[in-house]
């Protein structure tokens, strides 16, 4: 499979979902503050998604939808998208949520991401390709992993293509010999 | 090469994109005389004095360097289609003008080397530079129409500009792909001359096992030069 190992989509799955234990679980040791080590049912614990997957198809949990994803959230993406600050909620953003949709069976996350994601691509765009360095670094703190690809792919290649319009050697000589050598005695 | 340093970008470096441009064929003027030379991309010369010959852009700048020969700028470079082509360009929202595939490295090529062959050489370098600046501000515009395509086709767009937005555009378009997973997408249809969106006709159901379809962006581009209308096709795979 593709993504077995893609760091993004292992470190997309650390991501923690709250789930309901349907059954009690021994020697677990989930919550550092609880005396045992069981979950009892009916416990709310918050679990990484690899985890909460797993459970889920053995029937042993249910999973709600994580909290980066609640009313509050969806307000403000309909807001105004471009300025949410996704990476404090999730740095994985939306494939958190592409990997959600299915389990907790909610459709309507789907239509969010993709509206969210088509207005801040808009201005990943505008500000990819032409702007300067200061003005765009608070924007940045607000990208996901993902959205900050895009960035950097853009901003590399056009930097590539401005270096190579300013001219310079064609040739350029190898570090190793810029060197002053002693001459051995 | 293409891409090497980092595996997820998929980029030619712009000395490649030039290499592969200086394939084109231009025309000289040598002053010395020479026996053909004969290569294994064809064969050029007998080189006879103030007789002109087509060579490909390499060996013509390699012979100016050394003093051999004049480069005679191509028919595209002069100050009037230039100014025609940059009036085109501002007329036209979303439609780009036929220029040859190569011409921003040509120029830039012909520029540094073959200086003083170019008559009003600030004037054709402007217009070029202008032309340029146009066309990138429209393939910004354009971009920024499309959402939730997967496939995307902009005519007559020109090697180094194919090349700049090529990452961007592919990862976009990958990104645009697998949000749009479980719904269809309205048809919508978009006034813009220049592009087509190519209706998504592959099943959706079960994306989330292997099978990853690779979303592709084609970009056609007529090559005047030639005379038959030779599409060159560049397909972009997005890094699996």
């Amino acid at each position: 499979m593709a993504n077995y190992y893609n760091i993004d989509d292992i470190l997309t799955e650390e991501e923690f979902v709250p789930v309901v234990f349907h059954k009690a679980a021994n020697g677990v040791l989930i919550d550092p503050s609880s005396e045992t080590n069981s979950v009892e049912q009916g416990a709310k614990v918050e679990l990484p998604l690899w985890l909460a997957q797993e459970l889920c198809l053995r029937q042993a949990v249910s999973i709600s939808a994580p909290a980066c994803f609640n009313q509050k959230t969806r307000l403000e993406i309909q807001a105004d998208a471009a300025c949410v600050d996704l990476r404090s909620r999730s740095p994985y953003f939306y494939e958190f949520g592409c990997k959600i949709a299915p389990l907790v069976g909610d459709k309507t996350v789907e239509v969010l991401l993709l509206s969210a994601f088509k207005i801040r691509y808009k201005e990943i765009l505008t500000k990819a390709y032409t702007a300067a360095h200061t003005s765009t670094l608070k924007f940045l703190t607000l990208l996901t992993k993902e959205e900050t690809n895009l960035y950097e792919a853009a901003q590399s290649s056009m930097a590539a293509f401005k270096k190579w319009r300013k001219g310079g050697p064609r040739l350029q000589r190898a570090s190793v010999l810029g060197r002053k050598r002693k001459p051995i005695e | 090469m293409a891409g090497q340093s980092d595996p997820h970008i998929s980029l030619f470096s712009a000395q490649e994109v030039e290499f592969m441009a200086e394939d084109e064929l231009i025309e000289i003027v040598p002053n010395m005389r020479m026996d053909s030379l004969n290569f294994i991309c064809g064969d050029f010369g007998p080189f006879l004095p103030q007789i002109a010959t087509e060579v490909p852009l390499w060996l013509a700048i390699a012979l100016k360097k050394r003093g051999k020969c004049t480069i005679r700028p191509p028919q595209w470079m002069s100050i009037e289609n230039l100014t025609r082509i940059l009036e085109g360009e501002r007329d036209s929202q979303g439609a780009f003008q036929a220029l040859p595939f190569h011409y921003v490295e040509i120029s830039t090529l012909l520029f540094d080397h073959a200086r003083d062959d170019i008559p009003d050489m600030y004037m054709v370098r402007s217009l070029v530079e202008d032309i340029r600046d146009v066309r990138v501000h429209k393939v910004e515009t354009s971009l920024e129409k499309f959402s939730g395509t997967s496939a995307v086709k902009i005519p007559n767009l020109s090697a180094m500009e194919v090349n700049i937005i090529r990452p961007f555009v592919g990862r976009a378009l990958q990104a645009f792909y697998k949000h749009d997973n479980p719904e269809k997408i309205p048809d919508v249809d978009r006034a813009s001359s220049g592009q087509t969106r190519v209706p998504n006709n592959e099943p959706r159901e079960d994306m989330s096992e292997g099978g990853k379809i690779v979303p592709w962006m084609i970009i056609y581009s007529k090559n005047i030069q030639l005379d038959q209308a030779s599409k060159v096709i560049f397909l972009l795979y997005s890094g699996l």
